[in-house]
């Protein structure tokens, strides 16, 4: 803290969500017992008795809040269960206490994650159905005129589908650092994925080599992550703050430890930090969320360590130093230069931006077939339309048509959008299920079936 | 009280005392030492400790396996200054010691061999439940009261028999409960906030039925609130404050409020502020000064004595008439009692839940009546009720209810099993006991236990009679997975004799 600077009293607002009760299945590695011995050693640490924390009891998201974020097929109500409405409620939850200024910063430590889950949502993918940070994001700018966010995705994991919402929005800052995506689900993740044509350099995308430990992260947090925040100049700061990246993850290879990750939280200072992976339940978890509370806390945090960690095994290499420069080197000219970056995407594109991928839903064995189309607009971030096709597991098959105008849409994209929407809503013989609409301009959302059906 | 009664009559005596409240707020007491194992966690160096703290080196972490060894040398060297300060009381107290109390018990044997004159108590004895700092707390203060709690006790004891009372001794608890003097004297602390506690218990055997209602005990200076949910006084959700941090120690959902009919009524800064002090009795008992005794003597007629001058005189400066100013100051003590009445049902739903189960069931309760205890009772609850558009009872008890409250409520008794079937052992809160369990251990197993469990404790406590009237509190098993297959099982339970009333007990007539 500099001179001068006003100590911030207020506490760190914790909602604690385990869902005791809940799992995608008894030996999946999100169950029940994940988050057990966090509870414990949480607890055992009396740190909800502290004044410097105040716990909350998370509440439900409403169906608005998903549909302001995701085409869930068929329904929102078959995503989302109730325990990703408490999870994404919890996020929802500490974001009110944040604007309502009783907490200066907080934590949703909630469970089911969400980081994978994508704008359309056929099914689970990476243990994720629904995504936690920007329902939240979303519901922040809606209710409380918030602009301009940064999402720092801190898991092991690619925060694909997180990357995927704001692929399009030059308003959110979306960074994430993962193990590299030759080496790790969901493979992707790399430093030519920077966001849509209007949107280039405000998506990022940090491959760490396997073994990178609190030295590597920490070194290009500071040589990129946070000059890269100050540049940008985000009202609010997301960490999306998975916890795989420990040195005992049995899905991953990293080496990062709670110490670490307490120091990361530190430098990075997240108004709002949210749980997502993390599955060393006795190892890391309960020492990595305790150094998350305590750094956004304020709390000493020196004397916080794994029993079975022994730093020196964990030194950086100069291999992985060398290329984690290189990275810096090739993305802060990239998000400095974004603008020019824009201009050259607008000329190479002209009116309208097709984008085709296959999405594979790992955890329901889904096949998606999509179809992006943005209409370029020298006023707005663009009209997105979306065609896509799940072929499930079993055989069964769903096709939807989305139109999504977004937050900063301008009047003229507007009407062409809900002018698209109706137009298809009506069209017989149309191939679709259902169609979505997404006015966030309007904060309205619609769902109706489609030619097909009728 | 006991004027007039045949000693031998006398077959029950619940005695609720401040003895322990009182040396804990005048920091009283024996001076004493914690020995402090903290294991990896928060920086204990940079938190407020109790007086002659030391922290010693070890892990024990939360299965209950020994991570880093006892630091020996440390622990000698606390043992020296303890020695030197001359201090024999001594607390040792480890993190996840009710998961394994290898540690403490380690430090006990080393510390009894080098100072064999210090009385230690265990962390893992008093306190068995998750949460360091409340054990810590728990156990510093046990240290601390331990001996003069004993010695009253004794007296008190004493005091009975000349008197040629023989019956049992109960001491009425922070919970609502009693427990024998007996159990009592390893568990000083469990003596705190008995106060509250019984008038909380008095509405509970004024009206023993399923309503849900606010105890309302006003005295001269302040007034204790209690909930009674659905007919079962409320349990706080932390431990009752001691020394300013939480301890172990189970509490009912009590609140003081600095507020009382012998507050004293005044203007301050343009304001009508009432208390938090007392300058005397009410003026229509012979004060000087204004409180809201007066206001409500007035409105109904002085029947107490004279409260009209003192009110006109405070009234004068402001325009308001005597009348008019009693009405605001009833008005400005139900408003804040309102408040925090409305605040205590707040607090209770807004209990964190950590199950989808008890977020979506969430419920919430209205008060459907307000129980006055204490002689000013009568004053403010029927306007209170208004507020909450519930009934009133104000009975005809309600000036010694709290007295009632005491006589009449049964011992209490909880116990929590934590069993781990890949480490083969079970746990429980109290006394540091533990025991063996097979791998293939099931719920229906792990309740038995804690269930057999209880019922020694109460007979051997000598209330083994009230062993049938136990319920299940908390009740969660966990598979342990390690890769895809099942290692072991985690079990918690809890089996309880909640507070309620004693056998003999059948009620009031209303
Ligand atoms: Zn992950
Ligand atoms: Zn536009």
């Amino acid at each position: 803290m500099k001179k001068g600077e006003a100590v911030d009293k207020r506490p760190t607002g914790l909602v604690f969500f385990p869902a005791f009760d809940w799992a995608i299945s008894p030996t999946h590695p999100e169950r029940e017992e994940r988050l057990l011995y966090t509870r414990d050693q949480l607890f055992e640490e009396g740190l909800m008795d502290l004044p410097q924390i105040r716990e909350y009891q998370p509440r439900l998201a409403g169906v608005e809040d998903i549909a302001r974020v995701h085409f869930c097929v068929p329904d929102v109500e078959s995503q989302a269960t109730e325990a990703h409405r408490i999870a994404a409620g919890g996020a929802l939850t500490i974001a009110d206490a944040l604007m309502n200024g009783e907490i200066k910063n907080g934590f949703a430590l909630v469970r089911p994650p969400g980081h994978h889950a994508m704008r359309v949502a056929h099914g689970n993918r990476g243990f994720c159905n629904i995504n936690n940070e920007p329902i939240m994001v979303e519901y922040l700018r809606q209710k409380y005129g918030i602009k301009r966010v940064a999402i720092i995705d801190t898991d092991v994991h690619h925060g694909d589908g997180t990357q995927d919402i704001y692929w399009h929005d030059p308003d959110v800052l979306f960074i994430s650092f993962h193990q590299d995506g030759r080496t790790l689900y969901p493979g992707s993740g790399f430093t030519h994925e920077l966001g849509g044509p209007l949107a280039l350099g405000t998506t990022l995308n940090v491959p760490l080599p396997p073994g990178t430990t609190d030295e590597g992260i920490l070194y290009l947090l500071d040589q990129l992550v946070l000059p890269v925040i100050k540049e940008f100049k985000p009202e609010l700061v997301i960490n999306s703050a998975g916890q795989d990246n420990h040195y005992s993850d049995p899905l991953a290879n990293m080496n990062f430890s709670a110490r670490g990750y307490a120091r990361l939280n530190q430098k990075l200072a997240p108004d709002i930090a949210v749980l997502e992976g993390g599955y060393s339940v006795e190892t890391a978890l309960p020492y990595v969320n305790m150094g998350i509370i305590m750094a956004m806390a304020g709390l000493d945090y020196s004397n916080l360590y794994e029993p079975d960690y022994r730093g020196e095994e964990f030194t950086e290499s100069r291999g992985r130093l060398r290329r984690l420069r290189e990275v810096v080197e090739e993305l802060r000219p990239i998000f400095l230069n974004r603008e020019a970056l824009v201009a050259r995407a607008r000329e190479k594109y002209g009116s309208v931006a097709r984008r085709e991928r296959r999405i594979y839903y790992d955890t329901d064995g889904i096949d998606e077939q999509q179809e992006e189309r943005l209409y370029l607009c020298p006023d707005c971030p663009g009209l997105l339309t979306i065609d896509s096709r799940a072929r499930h597991r079993g055989g069964q098959k769903n096709h939807i048509y989305a139109v999504s105008i977004p937050l900063q849409g301008c009047e003229r994209c507007r009407q062409r959008g809900l002018e698209l929407y109706r137009e298809n809503v009506g069209r017989a013989g149309a191939p679709w299920d259902f169609l979505y609409l997404q006015d966030r301009v309007a904060d309205n959302y619609r769902r109706e079936p489609g030619g097909r059906l009728a | 009280m006991l004027a007039g009664i045949e000693p031998g009559l006398v077959k029950r005596v619940g005695l609720s005392t401040t003895r322990v409240t009182n040396l804990l707020a005048t920091g009283g007491g024996e001076p004493a030492a914690a020995i402090i194992i903290p294991g990896p966690g928060l920086n204990y160096r940079k938190l407020a400790l109790p007086p002659n703290s030391f922290l010693v080196g070890g892990t024990v972490d939360f299965r209950g396996r020994v991570r880093e060894a006892l630091n020996q040398d440390q622990l000698e060297e606390a043992a020296h200054s303890i020695a030197a300060r001359e201090i024999k009381k001594v607390a040792v107290v480890g993190k996840f010691s009710h998961r394994n109390a290898a540690l403490e018990r380690q430090a006990r044997e080393l510390l009894l061999k080098s100072s064999p004159q210090f009385d230690i108590v265990l962390g893992s004895a008093v306190a068995g439940r998750l949460n360091f700092r409340r054990r810590l707390t728990t156990a510093y203060y046990t240290a601390v009261t331990g001996s003069s709690w004993r010695y009253f006790a004794g007296e008190i004891q004493a005091a009975f028999k000349r008197r040629g009372i023989e019956a049992p001794l109960n001491i009425l608890k922070a919970d609502g409960g009693t427990m024998p003097v007996e159990t009592s004297l390893d568990r000083p602390c469990e003596t705190v906030f008995s106060g509250p506690a019984a008038s909380a218990m008095g509405a509970y055997g004024l009206t023993m039925d399923q309503l849900t209602s606010v105890a309302v005990d006003i005295g001269g200076t302040t007034t204790d609130l209690a909930l009674i949910l659905e007919g079962e006084p409320l349990q706080a959700s932390r431990g009752a404050l001691i020394g300013g941090q939480y301890s172990h120690i189970k509490s009912l959902a009590v609140r003081t409020i600095p507020l009382g009919g012998d507050s004293t009524v005044r203007w301050q800064g343009g304001q009508l502020t009432i208390g938090p002090d007392r300058e005397g009795p009410a003026a229509c008992l012979g004060g000087t000064a204004a409180t809201p005794t007066d206001a409500f003597n007035l409105l109904n007629g002085e029947k107490l004595g004279s409260s009209r001058r003192v009110l006109e005189s405070l009234a004068r400066p402001s325009g308001l008439t005597a009348e008019g100013l009693a009405q605001k100051v009833i008005k400005q003590v139900v408003d804040r009692l309102e408040e925090e009445i409305q605040d205590m049902f707040r607090s209770w739903e807004q209990e964190p839940a950590y199950k989808v189960w008890e977020v979506i069931h969430k419920r919430k309760v209205k008060p459907e009546r307000i129980v006055g205890i204490g002689a000013a009772a009568n004053i403010f609850i029927p306007a209170l009720s208004q507020r909450f558009h519930c009934q009133a009872l104000v009975h005809r008890y309600s000036a010694v209810a709290n007295a009632l409250g005491a006589a009449i409520a049964r011992p209490t008794l909880s116990v929590t099993l934590h069993a781990d079937t890949e480490r083969g052992r079970y746990f429980l809160d109290r006394e540091g006991l533990q025991g063996k369990v097979d791998s293939q251990l099931q719920l229906a197993q792990a309740k038995q236990i804690a269930r057999d469990h209880l019922t020694e404790m109460a007979a051997r406590q000598g209330f083994k009679e009230y062993a049938g009237s136990y319920e299940f509190g908390l009740e969660e098993q966990f598979n342990m997975i390690r890769g895809w297959s099942t290692v072991g099982k985690l079990f918690d339970v809890t089996v309880q004799i909640s507070p309620g009333v004693i056998k003999e007990f059948q009620g009031v007539k209303l």
